[in-house]
């Protein structure tokens, strides 16, 4: 029965910067009110119970049912900075999960958040980079990044961000120049990235390296890329001592080599030495990537003539644990021991 | 013999112990028992009846606790002594004795409700003192209950409790209310608990998401070494073929090239053949149609043979004249010689004067002839007219010496003159 005394007991959350939430299932239906409210408190009460909340998937999957995302999208415009943040937080949250990806992705908050791109407080803007980042992993978050038109804002933001934020850039641009390049390479992408591989910090330079690999799996991206020259500033990044920063780079000679002036690009900056010894190196991440390098080197009479008496290297590549490594040592020793069968056979 | 129609009065027989075991595990609702044999005659029921002996034996196909009929369809279970009476039960239970009463006519039935008198009707009543509707489905009614909508509760207000009492102090020293030491430890407990509870929550869904991304990442590097594998196949073929594009070409260009030589060969060969007589045969038919001509020679054939020809011509036909002229003299002479011959002739010497009149007439018939012949060969009069002479002097003269040849010579000149 009721008593007038106060209890022993302390209510499970005394946390006053958070709203009560309501039993069960009424908790998110209250929340979403509160949200709505004219009332600032309320709205940043309400936003902090949310944060908290939303890291169980299953609260997720009732929010975006409930409809949160509407009245998150009007809170994206909100002048208090505390309320912005907390949105943004979130959001990227949200995303973290899979069902909230899709929900974020359908209901259009890639362009609601591209006005934030420039908002004044840091945290507002990693925390938008970070959604970013996450919805580019999936097909459609790339597509819908592309279509927002978010590509040349990001490419000029590679060059005033603070260092955390341009990892985030780097990774949404890797993620959405797989799938179309041709904006980037009008917003001038390749020369930004190109400065950026020499950036003091190893994951920049990695990711940097990687945003190039993936703009020369496209044609018109390997134009670009042999035309500004790149390609001697990869090959210096093989000797590299970071195994990221090795692995990222031997992947975008891999795609870059693939055009004949990037081929005699790489042999003019003498390429296959660093290249052989990460072949050799056993345990190197980078072992796949340098034996199909090495295997677009040996096309060329020039490098075929190295890369024989190489070939033990490449033998010993075939124990690898890895059977795509075994594969690829295959080919490559296929590739060196070709001989033209006729004196007009070029290749 | 009379059936037991209360099955509570269960003929119950000592087991026979020679034949049954002691520790039976199962029991029977009746014994087992031999049937007894059926006595021929019906005053034996009394018999029984008093005796209370040995029971009779039921058939078992009319022992009424045998289920009969279909045993799939609920039946009411076997009439008990604390069943109610319902009618269902009544009816069966007097088909059953009825059916019985036609087997065995000594069947005792039992009294029931006599059939009603005519006219009348019996009904059913319920004697009980609550009455009740008696119907095979149970009435159900459908109620439903539901707890209102939760109202939000409303925020927890502020409760201070009211003062009550005297403030009084109380002087408490340390070490006497509580512990701090040992009572702060189940709280410290929890906190510490749910503060690394909550970064293990924090640090397990970070580390959830590493996974997924190294994954995926893996999975990243892996395709993009099959695609480079792809691209690196697709370029080496576009190489093929564009040298492959080019070889033919070459090819083709060759192969033109041969022939445009081959046939200009054959073109220079046959354009020599064609001329090589070209200018032979223009030659030739300029030659033949004149146009090489030697000028003397076509001065010759043009001017020269035709006035030649005109000249021998003239004097061809001169000498026709001439001939012509004579054969004229000649026949005129021959007919005047014939005129002469046929009429006597007057004297010898008018032959001598009618032969110079007749030479007379011949000169002047010749100047004649030759006046005539003038406008013919004017031209040549100084030289003609002097072998004319001579030419018509040499007939005159050879007349005169033969008179018959040269009317045979008439006669062949004019035919000739005829022509």
């Amino acid at each position: 029965m009721a008593q007038p005394r106060i209890s022993a007991y302390l209510p499970p959350d005394i946390d006053p910067t958070k709203a009560a939430l309501a039993f069960g299932r009424r908790a998110l239906p209250k929340l979403n009110e509160e949200l709505q409210s004219a009332e600032l408190l309320t709205q940043q009460r309400a936003l902090m119970a949310l944060c908290d909340l939303v890291h169980d998937p299953e609260k997720v999957y009732q929010a975006i049912a409930l409809g949160f995302l509407a009245s998150l999208k009007t809170l994206l415009v909100h002048q208090d900075q505390t309320v912005r943040q907390k949105t943004t937080e979130v959001l990227s949250i949200m995303a973290l999960h899979s069902i909230g990806r899709e929900g974020l992705i359908r209901s259009g908050v890639i362009s609601a958040l591209a006005g934030l791109l420039d908002d004044p407080v840091d945290i507002c803007r990693k925390n938008t980079h970070q959604i970013f980042d996450m919805l580019a992993k999936l097909p459609e978050g790339a597509g819908g990044v592309l279509q927002a038109g978010l590509i040349p804002p990001l490419v000029l933001k590679m060059q005033t961000e603070l260092d955390e934020i341009q990892e985030l850039i780097l990774g949404t641009l890797s993620n959405c120049l797989r799938v179309e390049v041709s904006e980037a390479l009008a917003a001038g992408a390749v020369p930004v990235l190109k400065e950026k591989l020499s950036h003091p910090s190893t994951a920049i330079r990695s990711k940097a390296a990687w945003v190039l690999l993936e703009i020369s799996s496209h044609a018109e991206g390997k134009i670009e890329v042999c035309k500004e020259e790149v390609i001697p500033v990869l090959v210096s990044l093989l000797e590299d001592t970071q195994p990221e920063v090795q692995v990222s780079s031997t992947g975008a000679l891999m795609f870059a080599l693939v055009t004949p002036q990037g081929r005699s690009s790489a042999m003019g900056a003498e390429a296959i030495p660093p290249l052989l010894t990460l072949v050799a190196e056993e345990t190197s991440k980078a072992r796949l990537n340098a034996i199909k390098t090495l295997t677009l080197l040996a096309e060329l009479p020039e490098g075929r003539q190295t890369l024989l008496d190489h070939r033990d290297t490449f033998q010993r590549c075939l124990d690898d644990p890895s059977e795509a490594v075994q594969r690829a040592a295959e080919i490559a020793i296929t590739v060196i021991d070709w001989k033209p069968s006729c004196s007009r056979d070029l290749f | 013999m009379e059936p037991t129609m209360e099955p509570a009065v269960l003929p119950v027989r000592a087991p026979e112990p020679a034949d049954v075991p002691a520790d039976v595990p199962y029991s029977f609702c009746s014994q087992p028992r031999s049937l007894s044999s059926r006595p021929k005659y019906r005053e034996q029921p009394k018999a029984a009846e008093t005796e209370k002996g040995p029971l009779s034996y039921v058939n078992i196909m009319f022992d009424p606790r045998v289920v009969r009929g279909n045993v799939l369809s609920v039946r009411p279970s076997p009439p008990q002594h604390t069943e109610p009476h319902t009618l269902e039960v009544k009816r069966q239970r007097r088909a059953r004795r009825k059916v019985l009463a036609r087997k065995f006519t000594q069947v005792h039935i039992r009294p029931g409700t006599p059939e009603p008198v005519e006219g009348r009707e019996h009904v059913h009543v319920q004697t009980e003192l609550y009455l009740e509707e008696i119907s095979d489905r149970i009435i159900e009614v459908d109620g439903e209950c539901q707890t209102d909508d939760f109202l939000d509760r409303p925020p927890t207000p502020l409760f201070i409790p009211a003062k009550s009492g005297k403030d009084v102090a109380t002087q408490i020293e340390e070490g006497e209310l509580f512990d701090f030491d040992i009572e702060v430890k189940p709280i410290l407990e929890v906190l510490v608990g749910k503060t690394v509870e909550q970064a293990l929550l924090e640090v397990m869904e970070e580390e959830e998401l590493a996974q997924l991304w190294s994954h995926q990442r893996a999975f990243a590097e892996l395709r993009n070494a099959e695609f480079a594998e792809l691209q690196r196949l697709e370029e080496q073929d576009r190489r093929i073929k564009e040298e492959k594009e080019r070889r033919r070409l070459e090819h083709l260009e060759k192969l033109r090239k041969q022939r445009e030589t081959a046939e200009k060969i054959a073109a220079r060969a046959f354009a020599q053949r064609y001329l090589a007589d070209l200018i032979p045969s223009v030659f030739n038919n300029l030659h033949d149609s004149g146009f090489f001509y030697d000028p003397i020679e076509r001065d010759i054939e043009t001017e020269f043979l035709p006035w030649l020809m005109s000249e021998v011509e003239e004097t061809l036909q001169k000498k026709v004249l001439g001939r012509t002229m004579l054969d004229s003299l000649i026949r005129m002479v021959v007919e005047k010689r014939l005129d002469e011959f046929s009429h006597p002739p007057p004297s010898a010497q008018t032959n001598a004067p009618s032969e110079e009149p007749r030479t007379a007439d011949a000169a002047p018939k010749s100047g004649e002839a030759d006046a005539a012949d003038q406008p013919v060969a004017e031209e040549e009069e100084t030289d003609h007219p002097v072998a004319e002479e001579e030419e018509t002097d040499h007939p005159v003269a050879e007349e005169e010496e033969t008179d018959q040849p040269v009317a045979e010579e008439e006669e062949a000149d004019q035919p000739v003159a005829e022509e």
